[in-house]
């Protein structure tokens, strides 16, 4: 069994143990869906205008959620670390003849599994229960961008359980980033209407970056050279985030 | 032939938490041929385990150099990784997993084939008593079985070096003697083992050669036999006498022993100073109590490590 694979087997088993976890990134996010979605929709009565077009709530939230399932996804998969380190293993593992890149990659492969599943999971809830109509034929794309975005976040996280001792430390940090990652972005409301300085930060914000191609995938809208570059951006940050994330694990005595 | 391990000049420093530079390894270096057990001795804080560190590749080295059947912990930390098996000072298990799972995926991930695998699972699930156990999860299980399968998945790979740092605490005296018994066989077959251990009686019993650290830096290195050179001023006496009287404890005590203990008629002491001096008093002492029994041997590992912690501070 070749180094990744064998990780993907030991997350897999792990998993597989306890359906909380599986549960959390699979459902939570459905729930926003159902829950923020409908009531938002109702409240807002008409529909929301992206570049020209009107579309309900929730297929504008929809991609917003698939962002959620790709950070949830994300925050528990880091955590594995802390429960590494919990059990004594984290130190063991370095010890293993496998690259701290393939340790990595081999960890979120099974997960970025998940995330698809979830993602699918969240269009058919969206277009089959909740009557949201999106595009089809971008499928791949979208299950591109979820699984890039996924893997970026999961490095990013990495990196704090990494080098982070105190798994409170970990959890606190990673509430105030998911807090302010999901609001300070493009996920439950278009960016135009909001003030510059909100706008700013939300420009800079990977979410952004990663919920406007996935409503481009899911819904078409968009402009093509912004998308493009935010689809670099994102590829870049994964890309930054695994050097970073590497760098942590070497430097992890 | 490659040795199995090359440390030359090792130094390591880190940073406290107080934000002082405390030196961990200072100028460390040995040799340890391929096949031999080797031992690194010394009170906590010596530099055993990150001297283990280094050599597993999880701590940089600052300077020096140290190398693994050929391969530089530096330069090649995966071919190095390869040649290894470790048993770290801390318990490591995957709680959430099974106990067969803990032993599969610790060979998976260490490139054995899946039926080898299985093969070796079973037949170490019988040698380290784990049979009726290989289906409970491990959270469930006591500290000293966690124990028990941490040491045992080092048995699921055939890497030429086994690094075992404090790997026997918390195992029950059976499964120990186990374990030293299987370590011992595992040499014989050409498998080097380098141990840390502060249980000196297991040191003395398992390897061939052994290096005493204390603060950073080497005490004494070498072979028991040499070790026991070093101390050559120092041995233990055992004494047998006809019979006691109320001053002979008083007797004893008067010729300045490192440590004496008197049970009935018989006595052990350790003494530091000449073999020839003792004998003289001894003589006089046993004009009033005969001596029955007398023996004279070298210093235990024990002995000789107090005595040259003693000697550094």
């Amino acid at each position: 069994m070749s180094g990744i694979a064998a990780v993907f087997y030991r997350d897999y088993r792990q998993r597989m143990t306890n359906i909380g976890f599986v549960f959390w990134d699979l459902f939570v996010p459905l729930a926003y869906l159902l829950l923020f979605g409908l009531g938002f929709e109702r409240m807002l009565g008409g529909s929301i205008a992206i570049a020209g077009e009107n579309f309900g709530y929730i297929e504008f939230l929809l991609p917003g959620v698939l962002g959620m399932v790709t950070f949830s996804v994300a925050m528990n998969t880091s955590w594995g670390f802390f429960m590494d380190k919990d059990s004594g293993i984290f130190y063991e593992l370095l010890t293993y003849p496998i690259t701290r890149l393939q340790l990595l990659v081999g960890k979120i492969s099974f997960n970025l599994l998940l995330a698809v599943i979830g993602s699918m999971l969240a269009i058919i809830l969206g277009v089959v229960g909740m009557n949201a109509s999106i595009r089809w034929s971008l499928l791949p794309l979208t299950a591109a961008i979820v699984v890039t975005a996924t893997a970026g976040w999961f490095f990013l996280f990495s990196v704090f359980a990494i080098k982070l001792a105190r798994m409170d430390s970990f959890n606190t940090l990673l509430s105030a980033t998911y807090i302010l990652l999901m609001f300070l972005s493009s996920m439950f409301y278009p960016l135009s209407d909001l003030p510059i300085w909100f706008r700013l930060p939300a420009y800079i914000n990977p979410m952004t970056w990663q919920v406007d191609l996935l409503r481009f995938s899911l819904l078409g809208v968009g402009s093509a050279m912004p998308l493009l570059l935010e689809g670099a951006a994102v590829l870049v940050f994964a890309l930054v985030c695994l050097a970073l994330a590497v760098r942590a694990l070497n430097r992890a005595d | 032939m490659t040795n199995a391990i090359e440390v030359a000049g090792v130094q390591k420093s880190y940073r406290a938490k107080d934000g002082e530079l405390v030196r961990a390894l200072d100028g460390i270096s040995f040799e340890v041929p391929q096949g031999r057990i080797y031992g690194l001795l010394g009170p906590n804080g010596a530099g055993k385990s990150t001297l283990v560190k280094i050599l597993s590749t999880i701590t940089p080295l600052d300077s020096g150099r140290a190398a693994v059947m050929g391969f530089d912990v530096t330069r090649q930390p995966l071919a190095v990784r390869e040649k290894l098996a470790v048993v770290l000072q801390q318990t490591a298990t995957e709680n959430l997993l099974t106990v067969r799972d803990n032993l599969l995926i610790y060979a998976y991930l260490h490139g054995v084939k899946s039926a080898v695998a299985e093969q070796r699972l079973r037949a170490l699930a019988e040698e380290f008593e784990l049979g009726e156990r290989l289906r409970d999860t491990v959270q469930e299980l006591s500290l000293g079985t966690k124990r028990r399968i941490q040491v045992a998945k080092i048995f699921m790979l055939d890497t030429p070096l086994i690094i075992l740092d404090e790997a026997t605490t918390g195992m029950d005296p059976l499964m120990k003697r186990r374990v030293m018994d299987r370590l011992r066989a595992e040499a014989r077959n050409g498998r080097t083992i380098l141990l840390t251990t502060q249980v000196l009686s297991e040191a003395e019993e398992l390897c061939e050669s052994i290096m005493i650290l204390d603060q950073g830096r080497s005490m004494a290195s070498g072979t028991l036999r040499e070790l026991r050179k070093l101390s050559t001023r120092l041995f233990r006496v055992n004494l047998l006498f006809a019979g006691t009287d109320g001053d002979l404890v008083g007797r004893l005590k008067a010729l300045n022993p490192v440590e004496l203990q008197v049970d009935g008629n018989s006595a052990e002491m350790v003494f530091e100073g000449e073999e020839a001096s003792l004998l003289g008093k001894l003589a006089d002492i046993s004009r009033d109590t005969p001596i029955l029994q007398f023996e004279v041997r070298g210093p235990t590992l024990e002995e000789i490590f107090i005595a040259l912690m003693k000697e550094n501070r």
